[in-house]
């Protein structure tokens, strides 16, 4: 490791294309999470409800990630019930507005 | 010993990915960050990758797990001299969480140290908002922060305004290299009010093994829905000191949007304070009275990237210090198994 300046180059070129690669993309992050999934079959209130036990439980802690299939949303929702106290029923309405 | 705990583990793993592969796919997400530090002149570059496994099995049951990979490559005298690396590899937690009713559920295995908001919820590098942590994070997690033995939590009381949170746990002395706990039982409980998203709770340790000693702390989040403001803080106590942090940021998410080019930046404040208490051997806190405020610069790229940029002064009798950090942070998420998204 005696090349302090391949590091910073590295770090440097990490950036460069970071911000290469997002440059094209401006769309909002949650229809970037819904274009990707299947047609809605949620009914558009609970959606909406998912969404607000969404910013009171999850938005505690971190923003919404975005391009999540309906069955990793599953186990992401699995793992946040232990994890952020969630009740059956805010797991099952996240889960219409993450997923539908 | 050990190693068929280890095997048995993995085929634990490997059978509750092929019964979830039903219904729910496991995932392995987490975070991977380049983290660059400039403190006192010194500066320490440091790649992480944190995976996160998660393995739901059928409607109750789940298996999950979060690993550290970290490098340390800085200079030999601190700011001349050759570059040396240093790695570093930990197991934060591997737990066996089984939901048994809407109130209870309950985890064996390695866990993290459920005391106030930081180390259980603030901790993966794609959350804090700040590179450092606080200077109390070493209150009431000794000593490495997660623990090893069996955990109940659950919200206990659930009103149309307000619902009672808590974790109880006992955790054994384990000495495995990753897997490496103190013993100890403590827990946490906290009042959450949905409606103004607003939480107040306290915590308690008791460290059962050398010098039994006592940690509390209590902590407070805040999330005004009026705007796209979050206030946290935490107070800890122990015989070693006692301190408090905190932290205020601001996303400027009212201004065109939050995936506007300036709704997508945040800005962070924290102030903390430590104070010196009485000698404890194997203390993680600070060797003196320390005072530290933090500003700092999220940018919350699309694709789960964050740019995060921050200057830190420090002051101590140690002697007054600036912290610069600069990072990026990609938080990834994938199916397991191949095709396990479809």
């Amino acid at each position: 490791m005696n090349s302090p300046l391949a590091v910073r180059l590295a770090f440097v070129l990490l950036f460069a294309a970071v911000l290469a690669a997002t440059a094209q993309n401006s769309a909002p992050q949650q229809q970037s999470v819904k274009s990707k999934l299947p047609p809605v079959q949620a009914t558009t209130n609970e959606s909406e409800e998912g969404e607000k036990r969404f910013e009171t439980h999850c938005g505690r802690c971190h923003v919404p990630p975005e391009d999540l299939s309906p069955r990793e949303a599953r186990a992401v929702l699995r793992q946040m019930r232990v994890r952020a106290d969630l009740s059956s029923e805010d797991e099952r309405l996240i889960l219409k507005y993450l997923a539908p | 010993m050990f190693r068929k705990g280890i095997w048995a583990a993995l085929f634990a793993l490997l059978s509750g990915a092929s019964l979830s592969a039903q219904s729910e796919t496991p995932i392995i997400s987490g975070g991977v960050q380049y983290l660059s530090t400039t403190a006192g002149g010194a500066t320490t570059f440091q790649p992480i990758i944190a995976p996160v496994v998660a393995i739901p099995i059928g409607e109750r049951w789940l298996i999950e797990s979060r690993s550290t990979f970290d490098e340390a490559i800085f200079r030999e005298d601190g700011a001349t001299g050759p570059y040396h690396a240093l790695t570093f590899s930990s197991v934060d937690y591997l737990q066996l969480d089984y939901i048994a009713s809407s109130r209870v559920t309950i985890t064996v295995g390695e866990f993290l140290t459920p005391f106030n908001i930081y180390n259980e919820r603030l901790g993966p590098v794609w959350i804090h908002n700040l590179a450092d942590s606080p200077l109390i994070a070493g209150i009431g997690t000794r000593t490495s922060g997660s623990s090893d033995g069996a955990m109940l939590r659950g919200v206990a009381l659930s009103r149309k305004n307000w619902e009672l949170n808590y974790t109880a746990y006992f955790s054994a002395l384990v000495n495995a290299r990753y897997f490496g706990a103190g013993r100890s039982a403590g827990g946490r409980v906290g009042v959450f009010i949905p409606r103004t998203r607003f939480e107040l709770g306290m915590s308690y340790q008791r460290f059962l093994q050398d010098q039994h000693l006592n940690s509390w702390g209590t902590y407070l989040i805040w999330q005004p829905y009026a705007a796209p403001l979050e206030l946290r803080a935490e107070y800890a106590h122990t015989l070693g000191g006692q301190g408090y942090w905190v932290e205020a940021a601001y996303r400027f998410s009212r201004f065109r949007g939050s995936t506007s080019w300036l709704g997508r930046l945040q800005a962070v404040g924290r102030v903390q304070q430590f104070y010196l208490g009485k000698p404890v051997p194997d203390d993680v806190n600070p060797g003196a009275d320390t005072q530290k405020v933090d500003f700092g610069l999220n940018y919350y790229l699309p694709h789960n990237f964050r740019l995060n940029g921050s200057y830190g002064r420090q002051f101590s009798s140690f002697g007054n210090t600036n912290i610069w950090n600069l990072q990026i942070t990609y938080r990834f998420l994938f199916p397991l198994i191949p095709g396990g998204s479809k």
